[in-house]
């Protein structure tokens, strides 16, 4: 179908993308990590194309639904969210280093979405729901702000480690400062707890709605909680004293695999009431 | 406040225990950590599955543990307790400061002050003081707010704030976390959970407790008139496997009266009395029967069956029926059902009756026909039901932590002075100073602008 080709497409933005802001970190060429901007921005439009297309194809089926219900799609989706926010921090901090950090995350997701069944199958009676829309996106956009977060606390501490040794060699020293880096994870982390804090709360309303209880300890709805714990514990090592730096910017990274298990993990490794996110 | 005498009192090590973000930052993380537990030792199963699951003594330590239903354990408890203690503590001991600091903001600009401030500067003016007093005024009335004049000695203070409100935005969430436990007391308390299966068109006026080992009157009674499901089609418009659709009809009873009839469906429940009712789950209520007519060859109606499969019926002065076989789709023509039939005398004959075609067995010519009607399935519809007086508090804190959130990392508390004092040159000595309590990179920019916009002022 169309829009399984358009994904396939922006799979490969994806990958050139990161190839070239690699390539510009490790060869100081500013023009390649421009290219991947351009890429960047092309891989925006076709993946946005791609998931109306995904939707209109959904109604031609006459199953018409938003295009966020199976892994595929949340894969997709979360790569979608991810580009758009990595192209704001870009353009708002005019620093195309982040790239080599962040768009291989969206690559990889892309390719693990092509390994996955990419067909549009109607909903099961449990999604048949109003709450699907601001749930699913409320968390992909959390997830999003958390990947770009993790990728840039993973700067913060190559650049923190080289600024303490004084030293001044390689690619690290194109990033911005330990300062800028710091700021920007938690500037991350400040979009990303507000959505994901909407997103367990539409849940446990959704929850509320179908089944009578907004919190029964399933596995997805704790693994939620412990992503948000991290992020809560993040927010207040940064204004202590001996926690903030590189405690925080550990914390960070550890938000972020958090989210990767609630996303993934419990899908994929455990068992519970989300079952249909993992086929 | 450094009072020597009181940091040693216990009280006060207590206190300050209570209050450190170091306990909250050390409570926030064992909370996540203590919660994964619970994610990879399934919780409240049967002790037969732990007893496969684990060696003996690894099934002892983790019941001594409570680890089977460990967010109900006592020590799970006590963590929230503990993380409930410090929210409130570090509430009770910053909001009265901060409240001080709003209510009596400095509105003049002191040399101790202005060291501590971020962003000054300073310059120089010719003219009167307190025309150029009136014009800072009117600039900072532009970008900040109008400021507040302090007339002290020779000197004139101005003060501008904005966002005052970002100050609170941590104490609307930390709040919130404790409205959003009270909800969930008072849910607890209050209310009830239950289940409840009802057969189509019976009625019940109880249900029965999750685990199945009590059961809760209700004052009225539910009845389901009929319980439906119904599958996708795919493009040639035959029916899927994949279920579309799990709905139940319905009916409240009060004294036997129906005051409300609801079809209620997944995601769109039943609610009654602050009792709400959800679709759940379905199972069939008995054998499936085939509906078989016999009718005259004029068409006239003798009797009509129900066949059970094997189970012949005697129809009197004719024969013998018995349901054989069925096919949902026999050499395309639909549904139909496979007859045997049994006359004194004669050998047993079996036919296929079409749904689709009801007088097909009129060809036979015999006294009776028979036509088939289709299948017949009773149904039992699976409800979850539920009593939550605290819900609403628990969305009323939901909303609360969502804006407390926006306000603690959106807004920021900006501050703004000018104090203007004569030169001993006999010009006018200007002092700008400005600070924000979050979000610095932006406000200095911010603060560049209002100075070279400050500057420009002419008289």
């Amino acid at each position: 179908m169309l829009n399984v080709r358009l994904f396939d497409l922006t799979t490969l933005l994806f990958g050139a993308a990161s190839v070239n802001y690699v390539a510009a970190l490790y060869g100081k060429k500013d023009t390649l990590a421009r290219v991947g901007t351009w890429l960047c921005v092309i891989a925006a439009v076709v993946s946005t194309a791609a998931i109306g297309v995904r939707w209109a194809e959904s109604y031609k089926m006459g199953i018409g639904r938003i295009p966020v219900t199976n892994l595929y799609e949340s894969l997709v989706f979360f790569a979608w969210a991810l580009n758009f926010f990595y192209l704001f921090v870009e353009w708002k901090y005019r620093n195309r280093a982040f790239g080599a950090f962040v768009m291989p995350i969206a690559f990889l997701t892309m390719l693990f979405a092509f390994t996955n069944d990419s067909s549009i199958q109607p909903l099961v009676p449990a999604l048949q729901s109003y709450w699907l829309h601001a749930h699913v996106i409320t968390c992909f956009v959390g997830y999003a702000a958390f990947a770009v977060s993790a990728g840039v606390a993973v700067m913060y501490l190559l650049k923190a480690r080289q600024e303490e040794a004084k030293t001044d060699a390689g690619v690290v020293r194109l990033f911005p400062s330990s300062k800028a880096l710091d700021d920007l994870v938690y500037k991350a982390i400040i979009w990303g707890f507000p959505f994901l804090t909407a997103g367990i709360i539409t849940g446990a309303a959704w929850a509320n709605y179908a089944w009578g209880t907004y919190w029964s300890w399933d596995p997805k709805e704790t693994w939620s909680l412990i992503v948000w714990l991290v992020y809560a514990a993040f927010l207040h090592a940064r204004i202590t004293r001996g926690w903030h730096g590189k405690r925080a910017a550990i914390l960070s990274i550890a938000g972020f695999l958090a989210t990767i298990m609630c996303y993934l993990g419990v899908n994929l490794v455990l068992s519970g009431l989300h079952s249909y996110g993992g086929s | 406040m450094a009072d020597d005498k009181r940091d040693t009192s216990t009280m006060d090590k207590v206190w300050n225990f209570f209050t450190s973000l170091k306990l909250a930052i050390t409570v926030l993380i064992i909370m996540a950590v203590a919660s994964i537990f619970g994610t990879i030792i399934e919780q409240n199963q049967p002790i037969e599955k732990y007893r496969q699951v684990y060696e003996d003594w690894a099934y002892h330590l983790l019941d001594r543990l409570n680890m089977f239903d460990m967010y109900h354990s006592w020590w799970f408890l006590l963590l929230l307790v503990l993380f409930t203690i410090n929210l409130a503590c570090c509430t009770l001991d910053r909001l009265p400061r901060v409240l001080k600091v709003v209510r009596n903001p400095k509105t003049t600009l002191d040399e101790n002050l202005e060291k501590t401030l971020g962003q000054v500067d300073r310059w120089k003016k010719k003219g009167s003081l307190d025309a150029w007093a009136d014009k800072y005024a009117e600039a900072m009335g532009k970008t900040i707010g109008k400021p507040r004049v302090t007339k002290n000695g020779d000197a004139v203070h101005l003060y501008a704030e904005k966002g005052v409100v970002s100050r609170f935005g941590v104490y609307v969430t930390h709040t919130s976390i404790i409205i959003i436990f009270i909800g969930a007391i008072v849910g607890n308390v209050l209310g009830f959970k239950g289940f409840v299966n009802i057969l189509e068109g019976q009625s019940i006026r109880q249900v029965s407790t999750p685990r199945g080992d009590r059961s809760i009157d209700l004052d009225f009674a539910v009845r389901c008139n009929k319980f439906t499901l119904t599958y996708y089609t795919d493009e040639h418009g035959h029916q899927t496997q994949q279920p579309k659709e799990y709905a139940s009809d319905l009916s409240v009873l009060e004294n036997g009266r129906e005051v409300l009839r609801k079809k209620i469906v997944v995601n769109d429940p039943l609610q009654y009395k602050g009792i709400w009712f959800y679709q759940s789950s379905y199972g069939q209520a008995g054998a499936a029967s085939a509906k078989v007519a016999i009718r005259e060859p004029g068409g006239a109606l003798v009797t009509g069956l129900s066949l059970f499969a094997g189970q012949p019926v005697e129809i009197p002065g004719y024969g013998r029926i018995t349901g054989t076989d069925y096919q949902p789709n026999y050499q395309g023509l639909g549904p139909a059902l496979l007859v045997t039939l049994e006359k004194a005398g004669q050998p047993p004959s079996q036919l296929w009756l079409l749904e689709s075609r009801p007088d097909f067995d009129r060809q036979r010519k015999d006294r009776y026909y028979l036509s088939f009607g289709g299948l017949s399935q009773a149904f039992y519809t699976g409800l979850q039901v539920a009593k939550d007086p605290g819900v609403n508090v628990v969305w009323v804190g939901c909303t609360l932590m969502v804006i407390g959130l926006l306000i603690a990392f959106f807004m920021s508390h900006q501050r703004l002075w000018v104090r203007l004092s004569p030169s001993a040159d006999g010009r006018v000595d200007v002092v700008l100073a400005g600070s924000a309590s979050k979000n610095r990179l932006a406000f200095e920019k911010k603060f560049e602008k209002i100075q070279s916009d400050m500057k420009a002022v002419a008289i």
